[in-house]
């Protein structure tokens, strides 16, 4: 099912299922760029079909460590990672695990909505053609129910084949999530989808991200605490690239344990 | 002086420079079309050239220019793609790229003349194919390949960051991400400095004069075979080009008309770089609206 996998790791994989356990479990990982320590010593586990909100005051690690968990930050120079990422048993941090496939499996969205000017559809079924799926019809199909599932298929359906450039910020980054959608990957990373976005959109966003936690394990970096409150399961606090608290978000939002978890919240830093 | 007054002293030496500028390519275009479009006229432009008599044509210094050009967009165009890809996109940020660079900017500052002297000694001489559309074609390559390259990273830099992690992200392979997304993205901006650049080499003559030659054999246009030595398509005959012919008529032409001539072929030139330049705009701007959708 699994191509990162490494073949007898299978039943390993197996069994860390049946606890219904988590997909990705974070174990000391330190990253660095250069001689400097963005993230210290993260341990965390991340639950399947959840959502998991990362908050922290700007410049505390989030997109560092988000970066890290489908190796996007390998195509920055100078930048390196040690610890483990756990996922169905391989540690995605070591050199033998497949990248590409990786991603496919560990899908991003990132900040700004980064559309490739190319048609709608030929931004969705890129990455399909490239995975060699070249039947028109599945191609078709898989690209509607990609659009549906964002929430988007609505106002788009007449228009297709016109420039992804010529849709509205909003509508650009559901069609960046649609995207990321097509390769029915497990995990979905979102780096502050909605901080480039108005009210409306950003609510838009919301409310799918609900939707699709049903079917996908949802990580969520936002500076947004409202957001994190109304969406996340977890939510987990960094600050100054040691993560500070992780638990409910109800429970951290109401009692939070952490003398600075609580000034955070409470806006009286960050 | 207080910095309202500055600010208009500034102001008025900006137009001041502007004007002039304008003023002067006014004034060459103007003089040039003033003198050169009287002599243009079909059989201008469809009869061979006449060594002694008055009446001479442009015709086979104009296809020899148009073949040449062709010859030397073949040459740069696959080249200068890949090397401009290879220094945006794959090349680390070190001593070697750094090296690369600069020698693609001193390839690219090179006088043009060097640039035939070289092409003599290696083309012409050394391997042994003469004065030939080859090897000009070649000596332009030299002469050109340098400002492709250059095109091609620039437009490949001005390519979003965000663009490559977005095709990466989705489990894209590099090569695959730069090949289905930052090139087309970079397409517009490429294609603009190939045209613009087919302008620079359409009008060379330095580079041609020891490679290309000063003559060209009796073409007949009725013969493709690229074999036979008076088929026009044969590369490895000399051939005068259209800038070339302009040089010659003037300093060594004994027809009576060789004022006319000399217009009329500058005026053709002029106006054929013109051309490339207002396409290169009109395909510039034609794909950018395709791309951002507001066609
Ligand atoms: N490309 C980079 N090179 C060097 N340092 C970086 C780079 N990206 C981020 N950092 C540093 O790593 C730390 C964490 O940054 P980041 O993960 O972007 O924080 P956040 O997303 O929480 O705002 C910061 O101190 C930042 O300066
Ligand atoms: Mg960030």
């Amino acid at each position: 099912m699994n191509q990162v996998y490494v073949k007898q790791n299978v039943e390993e994989s197996h069994q860390n299922m049946k606890k219904a356990s988590p997909v990705l479990e974070v174990k000391d990982l330190n990253i660095y760029y250069g001689e400097h320590h963005a993230v210290k010593h993260i341990t965390m586990p991340i639950e399947e079909k959840s959502i998991t909100a990362l908050i922290g005051p700007s410049g505390c690690g989030k997109s560092t460590f988000l970066r890290t968990i489908n190796r996007m930050n390998d195509l920055i120079h100078g930048a390196r990672s040690e610890g483990e990422i756990l996922y169905g048993g391989i540690n995605l941090l070591t050199p033998k695990v497949d990248v590409v496939q990786l991603r496919k499996e560990i899908g991003m969205v990132f900040q700004r909505p980064n559309p490739f000017p190319k048609s709608i559809y030929e931004n969705l079924v890129l990455s399909l053609k490239f995975s060699g799926i070249r039947d028109k019809k599945k191609l078709k199909d898989i690209a509607e129910d990609c659009l549906r599932k964002a929430a988007l298929w609505d106002e788009v359906k007449d228009r297709l084949d016109k420039s992804a450039l010529s849709l509205s910020g909003g509508q650009q980054q559901r069609l960046c999530i649609a995207r990321a959608l097509a390769l029915k990957p497990k995990v979905l990373l979102l780096d502050e989808p909605s901080s480039a976005l108005d009210p409306i959109s950003s609510s838009k966003i919301e409310e799918l991200l609900l939707k699709l936690k049903e079917e996908y394990t949802i990580i969520i970096v936002t500076h947004n605490m409202q957001q994190a409150a109304r969406i996340a399961d977890k939510t987990a606090f960094f600050y100054q690239g040691e993560l500070i608290e992780y638990g409910n978000t109800d429970q951290m939002f109401t009692h939070p344990a952490e003398k600075r978890t609580e000034d955070y919240i409470s806006g009286r830093f960050g | 002086m207080t910095s309202k007054i500055t600010n208009r002293i500034a102001l008025t030496v900006i137009v001041l420079c502007a004007l002039v500028m304008t003023a002067t390519l006014a004034a060459l275009l103007g003089y040039i079309l003033y003198h050169g479009l009287s002599a243009i006229s079909l059989s201008f432009l469809t009869k061979d050239s006449s060594s002694f008599q008055a009446g001479g044509g442009i015709k086979n210094q104009l296809w020899n220019s148009f073949y040449i050009l062709f010859a030397t967009m073949l040459f740069t165009v696959p080249l200068g793609l890949c090397g401009g890809i290879y220094l945006s996109e794959y090349a680390k940020p070190n001593k070697l790229t750094q090296f690369i660079r600069s020698c693609v900017e001193v390839l690219a500052s090179l006088p043009s003349i060097v640039v035939g002297m070289f092409g003599l000694l290696i083309f012409v001489n050394y391997f042994g194919w003469q004065y030939s559309i080859l090897s000009g074609a070649l000596a332009l390559t030299v002469f050109n390949l340098p400002v492709i390259v250059r095109v091609t990273e620039d437009a490949l830099q001005s390519v979003p960051r965000e663009l490559r992690e977005g095709g990466l992200a989705l489990g894209v392979t590099q090569w695959h991400t730069i090949k289905t997304i930052v090139v087309p993205a970079a397409f517009p901006g490429i294609l603009t400095g190939i045209i613009l650049s087919a302008g620079r080499v359409f009008g060379e003559s330095a580079a041609l004069l020891f490679t290309a030659g000063l003559s060209t054999p009796n073409l007949d246009f009725s013969n493709w075979n690229p074999m036979s030595m008076t088929s026009p398509l044969n590369p490895f005959r000399s051939a005068e080009t259209l800038s070339v012919h302009i040089w010659q008529v003037n300093t060594a032409g004994i027809t009576p008309d060789i004022q006319t001539i000399a217009n009329g072929s500058s005026a053709v030139l002029v106006l054929c770089v013109l051309g490339f330049n207002l396409f290169a705009r009109m395909v510039g701007k034609f794909i950018d609206r395709k791309l951002t959708g507001k066609a």
